[in-house]
């Protein structure tokens, strides 16, 4: 009874990786057995959006610019395969075995109503 | 009016990675484990279902769901439908018996929210799994998980969701059961049931076709539900947001995702609908509470969330 979404299949590294924001001054730290998205969570931080967290929705795509990771399967709606030879991946499929660069890259998902849109998040909350 | 169809009967679900996905369905939804196929196909069924399954999945390389198929009486009710859905002006295709372990022939159809949907009439009966059919026990002892008592219905995305939605009336007899209107009188939410049940099928107006929102499996009591959080968090799985509940239907609720970023949904109570009752309506200045009634604030990752 345990989906993997924390676990990585190669135990044994046990060392934190850095990841780092391009073009700011913000970073995280990164167990190598944890998905980098929530390890970001972990850390209290919001910088990549979070969906699923199970390579399937997109919100959490970014581009690695440098640094070595694993990755997992994730949704070809969002990731084709030259973007993912190109470093473009969803963090919640990726696991740091190096200190990371990266940025944010979410993806434009057409939907009908947001949350900020309602009239009621002003109106109706406690 | 009722035109023979009886209830959702399958959904099929596209997953990532079949091991990481049985680790969700089976061992933490707690459905039965029924039959593989030589796709690799797994198909499961919650223990109070009396056909011989009702969840399917296929590892793939982008998760979402194939197509929902709904049970008719005989086939003689399949054959007229499948007419009907003719002259409607559907895509209809013949999927052959067997094509499916133990399901009967079936008729798949497209419609304006770009989901596929099926109808069949047959299918392997083999009974509530772990109790005797004569006598049976309140329940088996054998369960696993969350114990999840079957597939109860799905929430999808797409375009049009009142085109689906009469497609789904005049064809195939389902009523609107539950609706959110707008102050244009637009309606981005329809809430449909073939039964007494506060829904069948849900549809939410979205640009994007064919896209799931979660499945969903019925548990008994809110004490199973916070006992699916517990589990939720035992199991370090994605939790989206609960235990709660919803103003929509008044079911009490929770939401969580599988292992490639599925929606499912456990949840216990909620509305009756009768055929000559009136939609239950709900206006989007009271959306937040027509989601979640405790809350009464939208959370952006529950609305665009989607596989």
């Amino acid at each position: 009874m345990d989906n993997h979404n924390n676990r990585h299949p190669q135990p044994g590294m046990q060392t934190p990786h850095q990841v780092a924001l391009a073009d700011s001054d913000t970073c995280f730290k990164a167990e190598p057995e944890i998905s980098v998205l929530v390890a970001m969570e972990r850390a209290g931080q919001q910088l990549i959006p979070v969906g699923c967290r199970g390579g399937g929705c997109g919100k959490c795509r970014i581009r690695i610019l440098q640094g070595d990771y694993f990755s997992k399967r994730m949704s070809r709606a969002w990731v084709s395969p030259e973007q993912e030879a190109g470093g473009t991946v969803l963090a919640c499929r990726v696991y740091a075995r190096g200190d990371l660069l990266i940025k944010p890259d979410p993806p434009e998902i057409a939907v009908s109503c947001h949350a900020a849109d309602q009239p009621d998040q002003q109106n109706n909350k406690r | 009016m009722k035109k023979g169809v009886m209830r959702p009967g399958h959904i099929q679900l596209r997953v990532l990675d079949m091991e990481e996905a049985l680790g969700h369905y089976r061992d933490l939804l707690g459905l039965i484990e029924v039959d593989r196929d030589d796709q690799g196909r797994v198909y499961l069924k919650g223990w109070t279902e009396v056909d011989k399954f009702s969840v399917v999945l296929r590892e793939a390389d982008q998760p979402g769901m194939d197509f929902v198929g709904y049970k008719v009486l005989n086939s003689e009710v399949l054959a007229q439908l499948e007419q009907a859905l003719k002259d409607y002006g559907q895509d209809v295709e013949q999927i052959p018996a067997g094509e499916l372990k133990g399901c009967g022939r079936r008729v798949r159809f497209d419609s304006p929210t770009g989901h596929m949907f099926e109808i069949y009439a047959e299918k392997e009966q083999t009974g509530k799994w772990g109790v005797e059919q004569v006598n049976p026990e309140a329940w088996p002892r054998d369960l696993t998980g969350m114990r999840a008592t079957r597939f109860d219905h799905c929430l999808l995305y797409g375009p049009n969701i009142e085109g689906t939605a009469k497609l789904f009336q005049d064809v195939l007899g389902f009523d609107i059961a539950e609706q959110v209107i707008d102050d244009e009188g637009k309606r981005p939410a329809l809430f449909l049931t073939v039964s007494q049940k506060a829904h069948d099928v849900a549809f939410i107006e979205c640009p994007e076709p064919g896209k799931l929102h979660h499945a969903s499996f019925l548990l008994e009591t809110w004490e199973d539900v916070l006992r699916a959080a517990d589990l939720i968090s035992m199991t370090d799985t994605s939790l989206d947001i609960g235990p709660t509940r919803h103003g929509l239907t008044h079911g009490k609720t929770i939401y969580f995702f599988d292992p490639s970023g599925n929606r499912s949904e456990v949840f216990c109570g909620g509305d009756y609908h009768y055929p000559d009752h009136e939609p239950v309506t709900w206006t989007t200045d009271q959306l937040g509470k027509a989601i979640f009634y405790h809350d009464r604030a939208l959370n952006d990752r529950f609305l665009t969330v989607l596989t």
